[in-house]
């Protein structure tokens, strides 16, 4: 099973699904400490449902942080 | 000299980005000798253990604090509606803030605003209680759409992002400032000097976005100044009341007892 964050392929074995919050662990630590949003498959998330959703294989999640912008 | 957006009053009428400045330092000195109270900034795809994008954000709020400004988060790279509503909830929930300024992109070349695409989304965020900024083409029609849809701040185009060729379509964007007296009109993208901003401030418009035209000069300090004092002459021109053009010559000296006079 893979899944994508940020484009990068994740394997997770033997689980059909997984949190959002525990697939985030795969790919930073202390995800409490950072300032992000995140979508799944182009959709929002927010941050108090993190632990109730469910990514599964060939999911994708874009994890997203503040830049400059015009 | 104060522009009103969504009920939000502020002191200065420019708008600024925060991208492309030689340094973070050069940003913030630049910032606040525009005097603009409004910074954009937007979201990237970034692993939050590079602490590249932490950093910017500290340093960007530290920067709007200091200036008692207001973030204004755009949705830039987006090419449907759906891309730049999921992108704008992500920026209410980082920013928190319900203004944003909707981009959604149609032409990868001129970096063209998607008017269709553009509606789609403006309506649904609006229903979804955000304060919408469209970033759109100097078109009447589409800008009376996305008023009447309820966005009360419209946002056409100069010209293409990042050109700085300035106002491309005057025309255009008088008709919109008289077809739409009530929407507060800021004029945004492609502005490449003072002069451009106070074109637009003559014409009536309520503010100015832009960012390379100072991040990208020689001194974006000087540079904000520039722009800030530009603002204010086409703003003062513009309340003045300018004079209408006429198509002969009128002699500025009276002519009565004009020396040497004689009869031919």
């Amino acid at each position: 099973m893979n899944i994508h964050i940020n484009g990068q392929a994740y394997p997770i074995n033997h689980e059909a699904k997984v949190t959002v919050s525990a697939a985030l662990a795969l790919y930073f630590i202390e995800p409490q400490q950072s300032t992000f949003a995140v979508a799944v498959n182009g959709d929002f998330v927010s941050r108090e449902d993190y632990d109730h959703t469910s990514v599964k294989n060939g999911d994708s999640i874009d994890v997203l942080l503040p830049i400059q912008g015009g | 000299m104060s522009l009103t957006i969504y009920g939000q009053q502020l002191d200065s009428r420019l708008l600024i980005g925060s991208a492309l400045y030689p340094s973070p330092e050069i940003m913030k000195k630049t910032i606040i000798a525009s005097g603009s109270q409004v910074v954009t900034l937007s979201l990237k795809r970034q692993n939050p253990t590079e602490q590249s994008g932490q950093k910017i954000w500290q340093y960007l709020q530290e920067v709007v604090s200091q200036v008692d400004g207001h973030l204004l988060p755009n949705t830039a790279g987006c090419k449907t509606a759906k891309e730049a509503v999921t992108l704008a909830k992500m920026s209410q929930e980082i920013f928190k803030t319900d203004w944003i300024k909707l981009e959604v992109i149609g032409d990868d070349y001129n970096l063209q605003p998607d008017p269709i695409e553009l509606l789609y989304a403006a309506e649904e965020l609006l229903n979804d209680g955000f304060k919408v900024l469209p970033y759109c083409t100097d078109d009447l029609v589409l800008c009376q759409r996305l008023y009447d849809l309820g966005c009360q701040v419209i946002m056409p185009w100069a010209s293409p992002i990042g050109t700085g060729k300035g106002l491309m379509n005057p025309y255009n964007l008088e008709t919109i400032r008289l077809r739409l007296p009530q929407a507060t009109l800021i004029l945004d993208a492609g502005i490449g000097k003072p002069s451009d901003a106070c074109l637009a401030m003559e014409m009536g418009y309520d503010g100015v976005l832009l960012n390379s035209a100072v991040a990208l000069a020689d001194n974006p300090v000087i540079m904000a100044k520039a722009f800030s004092q530009a603002l204010q002459a086409g703003e003062q021109g513009y309340i003045a009341g300018i004079m209408e053009q006429r198509q002969t010559a009128h002699s500025s000296t009276p002519t009565l007892d004009t020396p040497f006079w004689h009869q031919n």
